[in-house]
């Protein structure tokens, strides 16, 4: 991979989900709007741009990315390549398209196809997997919404998703009329997945479908809703990933999951890395699938940590072999059993919770970390990857929004890669991770916005 | 711009000093440079003023001139590499979907067989770039009132072709390029009037403009452009000022007094003026709108001859004669007396990217 003579873009916000990726592969390049290392990083290129003009989605931010001349100049230089994204929309791949640049994903309406929890549940169903027991359906009412719920025998307190989006924000939990009022004009119309609410855990992994089977990564479990971390209920602040997670039954049904699916995948036409998000019933300890996520996820980096780190080679050199065009040879058993032993890590994603408006005058820098007695964080180095993190009181912080950006309730701050848990056995967020998300956060500073500028307009507002 | 610190004045009158100055530069160079670097700051505002992600993307922007005016590319290239070759300038400089503005003027093609015409271009003289450019550009010899660097504001080329434009005073906003553009390419790839209502049809422009061209063996014609139909054309009436017909936008029109300065152009006409008679109407009100009583007054006078490739730029008291034969540098300063237009408070609202980075 060191040798490939092809050029590599990751485009996306920030270098986040593959950082590190690029001591693996040859010519590879992130290219990001975020400047989150201040320029230090020698393989991001961020093009300059007013601050932060509002987008309306992440697959917006890659397309002015590949829409700006700094971005097509350099990729022209040097001839092309491949391209890979979180996600991307169809003006993407016509961009990407007219730079000479092979998408090394699979096709947009596939992930879009696969995207859908309706279709996720027919998947499961064609790979044998067992889905939370749910019933697909549209319901015009609370009360159609009930006799459909009886039907799959799935009570009254219920769980119910619509088809696309993040899980945060389409995942309703309804258990009177109140619930279906609240939301009733998202789901009126829409295909929905409804549920029965189970109390469970809820886990992440990262897989690659590949011609010589499914590749399954460590398992995270996943830390969610605090209100230190983030403004939005049951919004994703994290993950924590060890060896011992669940028990070794469990595990075995985890991984068995993730590979059924994964083939199940591949003969459909999907190549590559794929997020999982599953379910482990507290009582029976059953395990149900949750979503799919078919992409790059807040999944890779951990396990790209862990697969490396311990066993000598990210996972996600394995999603570039199947769009390489080469032919290659892998030996699963072998390489699954490198990635049975590792040390705990985790990450931690800060979401500004309070409800203010700031030009950030003061931000702290990308980097490794270090925590005090005392709490307090000190910055050791400007570091590019979190793999160096060594002790357990070190951290890797990555920035996002910096001097002259707007922070504002929901703004994600940043994101801290660190060994060790942050997350209980019983849910409950550590004091260490409290006092890292403190530490970093306390150390961003700013001023109200100013109000509007005047300006010596040549022409009277009402013309328009 | 050409207009000393206007641009911190507060509403009302002013004195100022304006300069107006012939370049000649065949290909993009030093000179072009140095005036893209006297008026980038105030353009760079203008571009931005909606939003950065109001304006087209660099890939929209070269895919539009890509696709309607692929004869211009290479010289837009060539135009963008000169002023340092940046993301904002290169938007900015392809003249697609720029930010809506909107002026006045009149404008009228001289009767009979010689044909030329005259116009007023009516603006605030700070926004103006008062910068008269004799180049080649893509091929043919031009010269012209020139604004963001390169677009047309009325001119003639070395075949004879002459174009001015004024507002249509309509608010419909499009898809499409500046006008300046459009008249730029006119210049550039046309000889007769024939071949310029055969290029206005096919390039799209963002607002409503009325133009009017004229040709070195008499044609003349009236174009109504705008971004929401085909270019109206006519033969027979060959001047306008800011409207497109019946008056649409009521404000404008009284504002610019539009209705006036049709009517005495049309009685102008009447008596098939010869090309010194039109310009004296020109000079003289309503057509002529002095700048102590008008925020957008004439900022000049110009009065093409098709014939002989000239240029008369024209105030009441000076005239200003340059052939596309001979073009020279120089530049003329004239002190004048504007109004600057009420300032505008805009209200302030930080911008939200998408919840989701890290997913």
């Amino acid at each position: 991979m060191r040798r490939l003579q092809t050029p590599i873009y990751f485009v996306s916000p920030t270098p986040y989900n593959i950082l590190g990726l690029d001591q693996w592969v040859g010519p590879f390049e992130y290219i990001s709007y975020f400047d989150s290392f201040d320029s230090h990083h020698p393989h991001v290129f961020v093009p300059s741009h007013e601050a932060q003009p509002e987008f309306a989605s992440f697959e917006a931010v890659n397309t002015y990315l590949l829409s700006h001349k700094e971005v097509t100049d350099r990729i022209h230089a040097r001839g092309g390549g491949k391209a890979l994204f979180v996600m991307f929309e169809e003006e993407t791949e016509e961009l990407a398209g007219e730079l000479g640049l092979e998408i090394a994903l699979p096709p947009r309406e596939l992930r879009e196809h696969i995207d859908s929890k309706i279709t996720t549940t027919h998947l499961a169903n064609e790979a044998g997997i067992e889905s939370a027991p749910n019933v697909l359906s549209r319901a015009g009412s609370y009360k159609e919404l009930l006799q459909l719920a009886k039907k799959g025998k799935l009570g009254t307190d219920l769980v119910v998703q619509t088809p696309y989006g993040d899980s945060g924000r389409t995942t309703f939990f309804i258990s009177d009329e109140v619930g279906w009022n609240e939301h009733v004009e998202k789901f009126v119309g829409e295909d929905l997945k409804i549920m029965r609410r189970i109390e469970h855990l809820p886990g992440t992994l990262e897989a690659c479908a590949t011609r010589h089977g499914t590749l399954v990564g460590p398992i995270q479990t996943d830390i969610t809703g605090f209100e230190e971390l983030t403004p939005y209920r049951g919004g994703w602040c994290g993950n924590d990933i060890f060896p011992n997670v669940f028990t070794e039954a469990i595990r075995k049904r985890i991984r068995t999951m993730a590979r059924k699916l994964g083939d199940t995948l591949y003969a459909n036409g999907y190549r590559g890395v794929f997020c999982l998000d599953f379910l482990v019933e507290n009582d029976t300890g059953e395990v149900y699938l949750g979503e799919i996520n078919p992409r790059i996820s807040g999944a890779s980096p951990l396990t790209n940590l862990i697969t490396s780190k311990y066993g000598g080679v990210p996972l996600f050199l394995f999603h570039l072999l199947e769009f390489l065009d080469v032919d290659w040879e892998l030996d699963l058993k072998r390489v699954q059993k490198r990635w049975e032993e590792y040390d705990e890590w985790s990450q931690l994603v800060l979401k500004q919770t309070e409800d203010v408006v700031e030009l950030i005058t003061q931000a702290p820098p990308s980097g490794l970390w270090r925590m005090g007695d005392d709490g307090r964080v000190e910055h050791l180095s400007p570091v590019t990857t979190w793999h160096t993190v060594g002790h357990d009181d070190e951290a890797f912080y990555l920035r996002v929004y910096g001097n002259g950006d707007y922070r504002y309730k929901g703004a994600d701050l940043g994101v801290i890669v660190s060994r060790g848990r942050m997350q209980t056995d019983d849910r409950r967020l550590t004091d260490r991770a409290r006092r890292w998300a403190d530490g970093i956060t306390s150390l961003f500073a700013g001023v109200p916005p100013e109000q509007a500028p005047v300006v010596p307009e040549p022409l009277y507002t009402k013309w328009f | 711009m050409s207009t000393e610190g206007i641009r911190d004045r507060a509403p009302g009158f002013h004195e100022a000093t304006v300069t107006f100055r012939s370049i000649v530069e065949e290909q993009p160079g030093d000179r072009l440079k140095d005036l893209f670097d006297v008026a980038w700051p105030a353009y760079r505002r203008w571009f931005l003023r909606d939003g950065e992600l109001a304006r087209p993307s660099y890939a929209r922007c070269l895919r539009a001139l890509r696709t309607y005016v692929p004869e211009l590319v290479p010289v837009y290239e060539k135009l963008v590499g000169t002023v340092g070759g940046g993301d904002l300038e290169a938007r900015f400089l392809s003249l697609w979907e720029p930010t809506p503005f909107f002026s006045a003027c009149s404008i009228a093609a001289v009767p009979g067989a010689d044909r030329g015409i005259v116009r007023n271009y009516d603006y605030v003289p700070a926004l103006c770039e008062t910068t008269l450019l004799a180049s080649q550009l893509a091929g043919r010899r031009t010269l012209a009132m020139s604004d963001c660097l390169w677009g047309v504001l009325d001119g003639v080329n070395e075949d004879g072709l002459a174009v001015a434009l004024a507002f249509g005073g309509r608010r419909v906003v499009g898809r499409g390029f500046a006008i300046t553009l459009l008249l730029r390419y006119l210049l550039e790839m046309c000889a007769t009037v024939e071949q310029a209502i055969e290029a206005a049809r096919i390039v799209p422009v963002n607002l409503a403009y009325n133009v009017v061209v004229a040709d070195a063996e008499g044609d003349a014609a009236f174009l109504q452009i705008a971004p929401d139909h085909e270019p109206v054309l006519s033969r027979d009436v060959l001047f306008a000022g800011n409207r497109q017909g019946k008056t649409e936008w009521a404000e404008h029109a009284v504002m610019t007094e539009t209705v006036a300065r049709e009517e005495a152009i049309a009685a102008a006409l009447v008596s098939g003026p010869g090309r010194e008679e039109l310009e004296r109407a020109f000079l003289s009100e309503p057509i002529y709108r002095p700048h102590l009583r008008h925020t957008w007054g004439t900022v000049y006078t110009a009065s093409y001859s098709c014939r002989d490739r000239t240029v008369r730029l024209l105030w009441p008291d000076e005239s200003w004669e340059l052939s596309l034969a001979a073009p020279y540098e120089e530049e003329r300063t004239r002190r004048m007396v504007m109004t600057m237009p009420p300032v505008l408070e805009r209200t302030f609202e930080p911008p939200h990217t998408p919840d989701v980075i890290f997913a």
